[in-house]
């Protein structure tokens, strides 16, 4: 069994409500809808714009670079990096997309020892150890500056997290207004009878903390530096 | 117009002169104004306690002292919000509950009256000083009156309105609040009395008989030479 | 440790609160901090309003419909692998969380921050069982070291200083270095980490989950709940019964509520939404979910004119504009949730016997309804549950009923109260001096001793009308 105590549990809300069970409930509809207005109309490049600028609120570095140029971009990036040379990054069609492997070739050469996700044994040991992770973000929050990962077999939860270091590079199609547009986007696969990865990331810059005496702490157990690489791509 | 003046029973008692300047300053927009005798408390003090059935009492009083009244005036937010309240408090009882709508309907806190009703937004008063204003929390978040005091002090003539730090901050009053909870209390308007003197305003000017009370005794008992206005003794001000 | 925190009455926490210089510091600034954050984001939208607007329409809907709701999510959550217990009482859910400890033989739990599993006791529980418990939000771990329960919701070391924290990291962890946060945090990292990668069971709490999908949501900065549900090999999550949302729509509705109204970010830097165990494919994630849906009193607030209580989504937006919190701080209040949603909530789980002077820890000034993110009237619930505890509980101080009798008499009667108008003057004269009482008696005890009480007026206002309508009516 895989339910427990449903039924009187259940039974005694409805009770406590003052009415049967229900087994149906229409779905509401609500007198207002801020969510939709939020950047409503904004063409993409007023996206990003907005982007880049809460980037800077959120202690994220922002690069813009072209498909073309995608790898010497990352290659500046990673050059200023200080710290561990292990670097795990997410697979899937997009490694070939955006011309990934021979970046990495390129990178592994520069005496980066890279890895990509599900392709051999150890991938959290190896997270762990690493210094860099990379992702692409699958829906681009501009409102928050955040980055939504649908984790899954290529896309482990561990490379945005265990590395000190966390890079995402963002595919300029991938930017919405904001959370709204993602949700809505998985809400209507949900009706399609397609469901949710088993984790949905919103990653919005470093992990942080102010639990000591109000002061912001950037980097606390998921990575203290983040930087997104805004991909020309349409 | 006819207006009924309610006068609250802390202006009644403690402050007489709050409530003479009202009945002046309606008088001069031309109000005829009267006062119906049997009115007593609003019955704020029970109501807010837990005592209903005891409030109610009040309720019923008051709503019978100002049935017959065209308009309902008081120099008080905190005070005519309860008379807002009663619809509510009655609302099990069908009779009353409707008496206390057509009471509640009509009745105003003065600066609202002055600008809502009379549309007045200058009452044409001179008031030479600094001056900081406590905007109370009752006239403002639950009577929603935010900005006719604002707009009134703005146009007399002479007066140097400096605004107070986390003006919105509530004094620590609270009705029994202040009795129930005194040591409580007594730290809010202590820090209230600094951010008064942090203006370095003469006078501290109030909608709230209660609030100015409380803000007041803490004033004088730390000999800060601030002195205590109600709003209507400065828009009746010549 | 459950919902009750400490043993002193009411009054003694308050002046343990009032003496207490640092704490007090410390929350005034956060509380200034916390509040420029959440003003600054409300006026970022433009129309918070609406949003709030929003946020009520679809709490509302969703308790209005909560058995409905929370059918669907158990169901989705067993599509998906996930095993669903739901627990009338905290000594269920606990019970139930033993177990799955003892069959996977879990020695080390990590949990990330969760208030309904601190309302059950659920660390205790585990303990019992043999289970090492590390909590792993940073706030929360300098408290498991110290063994002081939260003063906060959101932020719940809030009333420690670091140098508070340093000395407890010294002599519980062998820290050596400063009272700098950044090296404080540093050194959670690196301890914690190897508790992360150790733990056989991952224990969150759960801000929202969504029916459709039978997700549980967690909203987090620090990262933690992160690695609690990425690397055990099991993961519970324990929510409260109410913290469901029909769909991914009003999910991103209530988490952007939430991160603005709690600390003014637009989101937090994670929003981690957990769907079942990992699937067979997929290399980290838990192989195995349970989620443990935890009534506990809350099903007695359903149905009563109480019911939007239960809409709280937890922000501490009230906790952080209340002036009374500010000057007695959290543990004031005897009970894990503090501030206004503390004095509504807790007499409602934990009954009014050892919670009765809650309700009256507010100067019912209203800045916690307008916080408020779904516009819970907070200050009425508080008035609401004085007249119970006065009117049906009957726990009211007898002097006090006494006096309220004759208010009532006294303001229904106006003869009554014009006497003493009239009196009041010459009653109060052996405490007045130069128009003022410095040192009152009976009531005004508490008053005085912190300021002047003004002696009544020589003639009172109906006099002085009485006297100009009878000059009028002679001219």
């Amino acid at each position: 069994m895989t339910i427990h105590n449903r039924t009187s549990f259940l039974d005694r809300v409805a009770e406590n409500l003052g009415r049967e069970r229900r087994t149906e409930v229409k779905p509401p509809s609500y007198s207002v809808k801020p969510q939709d207005r939020v950047f409503q109309g904004a063409t993409q490049a007023e996206l990003i714009e907005k982007l880049e600028a809460q980037c800077r609120i959120i202690h994220t570095s922002f690069e813009r670079t072209t498909l073309a140029a995608l790898g010497d971009s990352l290659q500046k990036v990673l050059a200023a990096f200080e710290g561990s040379r292990k670097v795990i990054s997410a697979g899937g069609p997009r490694l070939d997309e955006f011309g990934m492997r021979g970046i990495y070739e390129a990178l592994g050469k520069g005496g980066f020892d890279l890895r990509i996700w599900n392709e051999q044994e150890g991938d959290v040991t190896f997270a762990e150890q690493a210094g860099v992770g990379i992702v692409f973000s699958d829906i681009t929050l501009a409102e928050s500056g955040t980055v939504t990962l649908f984790n899954d077999k290529h896309n482990g939860r561990s490379i945005s997290l265990l590395p000190e270091t966390f890079i995402a590079i963002i595919p300029k199609s991938t930017l919405v207004p904001r959370m709204t547009q993602a949700a809505r986007v998985i809400h209507e696969q949900e009706q399609k009878g397609n469901p949710v990865s088993s984790c949905v990331s919103f990653i919005t810059g470093p992990s942080n903390s102010a639990d000591i005496e109000m002061n912001l702490i950037v980097g606390v157990h998921g990575p203290v530096k983040a930087t997104y690489v805004l991909v020309e791509d349409l | 117009m006819k207006v009924s003046l309610f006068i609250t029973c802390l202006c009644d008692t403690f402050t007489p002169d709050v409530g003479k300047d009202t009945v002046q300053l309606l008088e001069r927009f031309g109000c005829e104004v009267d006062f119906p005798e049997n009115q007593t408390c609003c019955g704020q003090p029970a109501f807010n306690s837990g005592y209903k059935q005891e409030s109610i009492q009040a309720m019923k009083q008051m709503i019978t002292a100002f049935e017959a009244s065209e308009y309902v005036v008081g120099p008080s937010g905190s005070c005519v919000q309860m008379i807002k309240e009663y619809p509510h408090a009655l609302k099990d009882d069908l009779e009353w509950s409707e008496r206390a709508q057509a009471v509640a309907q009509k009745t105003y806190e003065l600066t609202q009256f002055l600008v809502e009703v009379l549309q007045v937004s200058n009452v044409k008063s001179t008031f030479q000083g600094t001056a900081t204003y406590h905007p109370s929390c009752h006239m403002t978040r639950l009577l929603g009156v935010k900005d006719a005091p604002r707009i009134l002090l703005e146009n007399v003539e002479g007066l140097n309105l400096i605004e107070l730090p986390l003006k919105e901050d509530c004094c620590g009053f609270g009705g029994t609040f202040a009795v129930k909870n005194a040591a409580v209390s007594g730290q809010m308007v202590e820090e209230k009395a600094q951010h008064i003197d942090e203006t370095g305003a003469e006078y501290l000017i109030g909608g709230d008989m209660g609030c100015l009370m409380n803000m007041g005794g803490c004033l004088r008992r730390n000999k800060q030479d601030v002195k205590v206005l109600h709003i209507a003794q400065v828009l009746n001000s010549q | 440790m459950g919902i009750r925190i400490g043993d002193k009455p009411y009054a003694e926490r308050i002046q343990a609160g009032i003496e207490n210089s640092f704490m007090r510091q410390a929350v005034s600034s956060a509380q200034g901090r916390f509040r420029s954050g959440r003003l600054k984001a409300a006026e970022d939208l433009g129309d918070w309003e609406d949003w709030r607007t929003l946020g009520e329409e679809i709490r509302h809907h969703t308790m209005e419909n909560l058995d409905y709701y929370l059918h669907q999510l158990s169901e989705q959550v067993e599509k998906r692998g996930g095993t669903v217990f739901f627990a009338e009482t905290a000594e269920e859910a606990n019970a139930y969380v033993q177990e799955v400890a003892k069959k996977k033989q879990a020695r080390k739990v990590v949990k990330s921050k969760s208030m309904v599993t601190e309302e059950i006791g659920l660390n205790e529980a585990l303990q019992q069982s043999g289970c090492e418990v590390v909590e792993s939000d940073l706030g929360e771990w300098i408290l498991q070291l110290d063994e002081d329960p939260p003063s906060h919701i959101v932020t719940p070391a809030l009333h420690k200083n670091k140098e508070q924290i340093r000395e407890t990291f010294a002599n519980k962890k062998g820290y050596t270095k400063t009272d700098q946060p950044e090296e404080l945090a540093a050194f959670a990292r690196e301890q914690l980490r190897k508790d992360f990668l150790e733990a056989d069971l991952g224990v969150t709490g759960c801000n929202f989950a969504v029916a459709e999908s039978g997700a549980v949501t967690l909203v987090t900065n620090e990262g933690n709940a992160r690695m609690v549900t990425s690397l055990p090999d099991t993961h519970i999550a324990v929510m409260g019964m109410e913290r469901v949302v029909p769909t991914w729509e009003e999910l991103e509705v209530v988490v952007s509520l939430l991160t603005r109204a709690a600390v003014g970010q637009k989101l937090t830097s994670y929003i981690t939404a957990l769907t079942g165990a990992r699937l067979e494919d997929e290399t980290d994630g838990p192989e195995d979910f349970h989620l443990v849906i935890v009534d506990n009193g809350r099903s007695k607030i359903l149905g009563t004119e109480f019911q939007s209580a239960l809409h709280c989504i937890r922000c501490a937006a009230c906790i952080n504009a209340c002036p009374v919190y500010r000057h007695v701080g959290g543990h004031s209040y005897g009970s894990i949730y503090p501030g206004p949603i503390g004095a509504v909530l807790t007499p409602l789980l934990d009954g009014y016997e050892d919670h009765k002077d809650l309700p009256y820890a507010s100067t019912l000034c209203a800045a916690c309804t307008e916080a408020c993110p779904v516009k819970i009237p907070l200050h009425e619930h508080l008035i609401r549950h004085r007249e119970i505890i006065v009117e049906r509980e009957h726990m009211g101080a007898k002097s006090e009923e006494w006096m309220m009798k004759g208010f009532a008499k006294w303001a229904s009667t106006p003869a009554a109260y014009k006497l003493s108008t009239k009196m009041a003057r010459t009653a109060m004269k052996p405490w007045t001096k130069d128009g003022q009482i410095e040192n009152g008696p009976g009531p005004l005890k508490g008053w005085t001793e912190s300021r002047d009480f003004p002696a009544p007026a020589k003639k009172n206002f109906r006099e002085w009308y009485k006297q100009r309508e009878k000059r009028r009516g002679e001219a």
